[in-house]
């Protein structure tokens, strides 16, 4: 996949307002921070002091970058979505936008107040109520002793606290403490809030009431900055999302266009890692002294191969594409052409021999199987070294991971040479749906019931 | 400066939620409670009037009789001072995950520190007025009118360690180890500032001199002045005092909004 330049914001014609004024507005934003220098201390407390930076005028070894060069615009009642991987910058951004954090370059402009719903709870005092937290909570976010005895009852209705709200904070339970923090801070009337990865803690119950909120704030022309690995929940609740990769801003659009490009992107990595989990397990394999089974156990201690190595299993890999285009990889789409093949060596010549392939989950479930002898082939004479080809013209399998077994046996199925977890690979689809089978499929309908293609 | 201040007038509401929570928190759970306030410097006072009061009399000097009440009108107002520095520096490493997490006012948390100390100090201040009173029946001439000057004292040293508090607190996220110099620096002072002796008592000219010129001294002749003699300060005193804040105030205030911006990312 190719990398696509950050879309421009919102086109605007000159001296126009935009349709909708933007709430949130972020213009070539970058954050640095200083590379921690063990008795460097005194260092950072000079150029803190007189230059009011810890990262001005450090050259590339000295700093970290985390983010790099993003802009973007949140208007009035959109919501926008910010997806990557672990240390990709998205916290950062969000500190940055709540004004915890100073930007190294760019500016952020924010119309109105914000509500950070970054760390939920930060600042609850453990020893003390709740009921005393929501009022020094909601002090930290900008209300008023008597703006929170107003909205009291809804907050602690909101919690679902109950009774308990007259507890101390540390006897709650950690989603406890999540849900009171959420309501407080959805009970804030800010313009602009930020949430960061807090809905996956509460309940599934907690989490629809939230989602509640967050549409109606969006629907009371608020603006929702969303930070979550939960890419259904990105692409259902934002109207557009940022793929953050490494602090710069790799694609930016409609959320189903940006996090379809991110999963294939997450999956063609577990390719690469697939492969190069196979390129270690291919390193020189010691033969097993006498006919005995070889000693390679997986980590739960099952055997991964076994056998009387009459006939030796080499390698096995995948091929993926049309023929004559195909190239060995470990990503594939569902129902994208595939081929299995083995190599495999015989040192004195077989005539009772069987080839079969296995795919099953990382789980062990059984996915489906085949080999040579239920597919009717005789054998007839195997030696030397030879290819054994399992060509597959639509792989339809359901996104996920999934593993191979390759085994090559005799008819009555006592194994010559059977490999278990042979390599693994990853299959991704354009639409979403459970279970391991994805048959081609399409949605169709008439009379009183109508849809909107996707985009 | 002015923006500190600024900032901290606008929370004065937080402030003052904070500083409740600060001291419920404290003795929460704890038996004895808030008597832990009149406690932990009565029995301060007990261990230094029987040192000084009896074991090291001769050296310490005469003149200043009832000693325990002479050593209470000093001592008091340093452990409000002392503690104030102590945990107001830490308040910002304390509280790391609320500044990093949430978009907190900053210069709250120093400032709760002194705050929730001056609360402790007021709460043991009654035991200190009570056995200045006792002494007074008992016809030593302690306390007085000038007693009543007390909170002015207290009001003009309070720039001073909110002051410094702001700006060390700063310091310390960005240099740990201004914690253990502070802590030792507080020990210096507290025997360079005349609290466990009056200056005449000091043998040396130059180490007269020398506690003449701790900037913390006019703050410990003024409350011996106010709670042990019972009588106003002098105008000289209120003027050095009165400098000594503003220069303290205006420091500790500029290095914290000098060094503001960074602290996040420092603690």
């Amino acid at each position: 996949m190719s990398e696509v330049p950050p879309a421009p914001p919102a086109p605007t014609e000159p001296g126009r307002e935009p349709a909708a004024r933007a709430l949130l507005t972020v213009e070539g934003l970058g954050k640095r921070y200083r590379r921690s220098v063990p008795g460097d201390q005194l260092r950072t407390l000079k150029s803190a002091l007189l230059e009011g930076s810890l990262t001005r005028g450090l050259g590339p070894e000295q700093a970290i970058t985390a983010l790099e060069g993003v802009s973007f615009e949140v208007p009035a009642g959109q919501a926008f979505g910010v997806i990557g991987g672990n240390g990709s910058g998205k916290s950062t951004l969000l500190k940055v936008v709540a004004g915890i954090l100073r930007p190294s370059a760019g500016r952020v402009e924010v119309r109105g107040r914000v509500a950070a719903l970054i760390e939920l709870g930060a600042g609850f005092h453990p020893e003390i109520s709740g009921r005393e937290n929501v009022y020094i909570n909601g002090a930290v976010l900008g209300l008023s002793r008597r703006e929170v005895d107003r909205r009291f009852d809804d907050i602690v209705a909101f919690s679902g606290l109950g009774e308990l709200i007259d507890e101390p904070v540390k006897t709650y339970s950690s989603g406890m403490y999540v849900r009171l923090g959420f309501a407080v801070a959805a009970h804030t009337d800010a313009e602009l809030l930020l949430v960061d990865e807090v809905l996956a803690v509460g309940d599934e119950a907690f989490a629809h009431r939230c989602l509640r909120r967050i549409d109606e704030h969006l629907a009371a022309g608020g603006s929702v900055l969303f930070v979550s690995h939960a890419l259904d929940l990105v692409e259902e609740l934002c109207d557009r999302v940022l793929w953050l990769d490494g602090g710069r801003p790799r694609l930016l659009g409609a959320p189903r266009r940006v996090v379809d490009a991110y999963r294939q992107a997450v999956a063609e990595e577990e390719g690469r890692e697939h492969l190069a989990a196979k390129a270690r397990s291919e390193e020189p394999a010691p033969a097993p002294a006498g006919g005995a089974s070889g000693a390679e156990l997986d980590p739960a201690g099952e055997p991964l191969r076994w056998g009387s190595r009459r006939a030796e299993i080499e390698r096995a890999r995948l091929l993926v594409g049309a023929p004559g285009t195909v190239d060995e990889r470990y990503c594939v789409e569902s129902g994208e052409a595939v081929v299995f093949e083995i190599e495999a060596r015989a040192e004195a010549p077989l005539a009772d021999f069987v080839f079969g392939v296995a795919v099953t989950t990382p789980r062990g479930v059984e996915c489906w199987g085949t080999n040579t002898d239920l597919a009717g082939l005789e054998a007839r004479r195997f030696a030397g070294r030879g290819r054994v080809r399992l060509v597959c013209p639509a792989l339809r399998l359901g996104p996920g991971e999934y593993l191979v077994d390759v085994a090559v046996h005799a008819r009555d199925g006592s194994p010559y040479d059977y490999r278990r977890k042979l390599f693994g690979f990853t299959v991704t689809a354009r639409d979403r749906g459970v279970g391991v089978y994805f048959p081609e499929h399409r949605w169709e309908a008439d009379g009183g019931v109508e849809w909107r293609a996707p985009v | 400066m002015l923006d500190t201040a600024a900032q901290i007038a606008r929370f004065r509401g937080l402030l003052a939620t904070l500083t409740a929570r600060e001291l419920k928190a404290r003795y929460r759970g704890s038996a004895l409670g808030f008597l832990w306030s009149l406690i932990n410097p009565l029995l301060l006072l007990a261990v230094y009037s029987a040192v000084f009061g009896w074991i090291l009399q001769p050296v310490r000097g005469g003149g200043v009789e009832p000693y325990a009440l002479f050593l209470v009108s000093g001592l008091f107002p340093w452990i409000w001072f002392s503690s104030s520095l102590l945990e107001g520096s830490a308040s910002l490493v304390t509280h790391a995950g609320l500044i990093r997490k949430a978009l907190f006012p900053a210069e709250l948390l120093p400032t709760v520190a002194v705050a929730a100390n001056l609360v402790h100090f007021l709460l043991a201040l009654p035991v200190a007025l009570a056995a200045l009173a006792i002494g007074r029946a008992l016809g030593y001439p302690v306390a007085g009118w000038g007693t009543l000057a007390l909170p002015a004292v207290v009001l003009v040293q309070l720039p001073l360690a909110a002051g410094l508090a702001l700006g060390l607190a700063a310091l310390t996220a960005h240099f740990k180890d201004m914690r253990d110099i502070l802590a030792n620096l507080l020990t210096l002072l507290f025997f360079a500032t005349p609290i466990l002796y009056p200056i005449e008592a000091v043998p040396v000219a130059w180490m007269r001199a020398l506690v003449r010129a701790n900037p913390l001294t006019p703050y410990t002749l003024a409350y011996q002045d106010v709670l042990f003699r019972g009588t106003l300060p002098e105008a000289s005193l209120w003027l050095q005092m009165a400098a000594v804040s503003l220069v303290g105030w205006a420091a500790g205030a500029w290095f914290f909004g000098r060094l503001k911006e960074t602290v996040v990312e420092a603690v």
